[in-house]
């Protein structure tokens, strides 16, 4: 895993406003650590700015039955979400 | 840098409860002398306009409460331009002392930590 | 690959049991962090996050009792769980002090948890090396 500058990490469902703002806000160098209704995203995740890294969280993508939907973004358990949050100079929640 | 603290509201006034939870971390942190700015993005931006009428609603201005700011010691007032644009908030509409940020991302960048209420 | 460094954490929980998923992804990472050799330095309810302190949180015996699993984790790791005094009052959460000092009927908070002033979250956002929210959704 490399340097994370800032790991953005958001809970919010694609369509709402603070999504939106996150998205916005990402920038080269940082991480997207996806979980709880933001996982939705995994279905239609062109959007994303290239060159973030895009993480999920495995329970809440499975929970939603989007594993099969999930190839643009690397699944993570809850462990690997703690190794994020130690590695990330700065940290967000949105 | 130092070590700041942005608090971002991103909620519109009195409909919702996390802005003045916002602005309570915002104050407490400038109580204990840490460096504390307010940054205000989409919905949120509305908290800065200028002659809000609270009485019929029976809750208190924000305007009023905001105006604390500088005295409690937050350091800057930060708006969205792209959320001032979209909610027609020009400078003559909106209290003093606001400074217009084209920005968010970088504003980010320059804070240690980034926080919403809610 | 480089070792991770070990972190102490303050974790925010803003969003309420049953009407977010806030307070269990929070004890999941809470548990993952430990289990990994970090330490959590505390937990901090604020706004509708401090539902979490109700004794009274009554859910049907299928579901997860999320305030008695937090206490649990709380005490089994002796990290103080404390909600926010402003938030807690607004939302009629209180202990016996606040109860006799605003002559009402009941106390609710649950064990361990205690109240007091956003001066522990500034605490935790001078002292703990990250501090982690965990807000309602949408």
């Amino acid at each position: 895993m490399t340097h994370i500058h800032v790991l953005h990490i958001l809970n919010k469902a694609p369509s709402h406003p603070r999504s939106v703002e996150c998205l916005s806000a990402l920038m080269p160098g940082d991480t997207l650590l996806l979980i709880e209704n933001a996982v939705l995203a995994v279905a239609s995740l062109n959007e994303y700015r290239a060159g973030i890294p895009v993480f999920a969280l495995a329970p809440d993508v499975i929970a939603r039955g989007l594993g099969e939907c999930s190839e643009n973004t690397t699944l993570v358990d809850f462990a690997a979400m703690v190794d994020l949050t130690a590695q990330a100079q700065q940290i967000i929640s949105w | 840098m130092s070590k700041s603290t942005l608090i971002v509201i991103d909620q519109p006034p009195y409909g919702a409860w996390a802005g003045r939870e916002a602005l309570d971390m915002a104050f407490s942190l400038a109580a204990f002398d840490q460096r504390v700015s307010l940054l205000f993005m989409g919905a949120g931006v509305n908290w800065l306009r200028k002659s809000q009428e609270t009485s019929e609603i029976e809750q208190k201005s924000v305007e009023k409460n905001l105006s604390a700011a500088p005295v409690f010691g937050v350091e800057k007032l930060y708006a969205d331009a792209a959320a001032c644009d979209q909610y027609s908030l020009f400078p003559e509409s909106m209290i003093a002392g606001v400074v217009i940020t084209e920005s968010s991302s970088e504003l980010i960048r320059q804070h240690s930590h980034t926080a919403f209420a809610g | 690959m480089a070792a991770i460094p070990v972190q102490n954490y303050t974790l925010v929980i803003t969003g309420a049991p049953y009407s977010s998923q806030a307070p269990q992804t929070a004890l999941l990472f809470a548990e993952a962090a430990i289990t990994a050799g970090h330490t959590v330095d505390r937990v901090f309810l604020y706004g509708d996050g401090v539902h979490l302190a109700s004794a009274l949180v009554t859910p049907p015996s299928d579901e997860s009792h999320w305030p008695a699993l937090w206490a649990k984790f709380l005490t089994d790791n002796a990290i103080p769980g404390i909600a926010c005094i402003a938030s807690a009052l607004r939302r009629g959460l209180v202990n016996e002090s606040e109860q006799k000092r605003y002559a009402l009927p009941a106390s609710n908070l649950l064990d361990p948890f205690t109240i007091a002033g956003l001066g522990e979250w500034v605490e935790g956002t001078m002292t703990s090396s990250r501090v982690i929210y965990f807000h309602g959704g949408g």
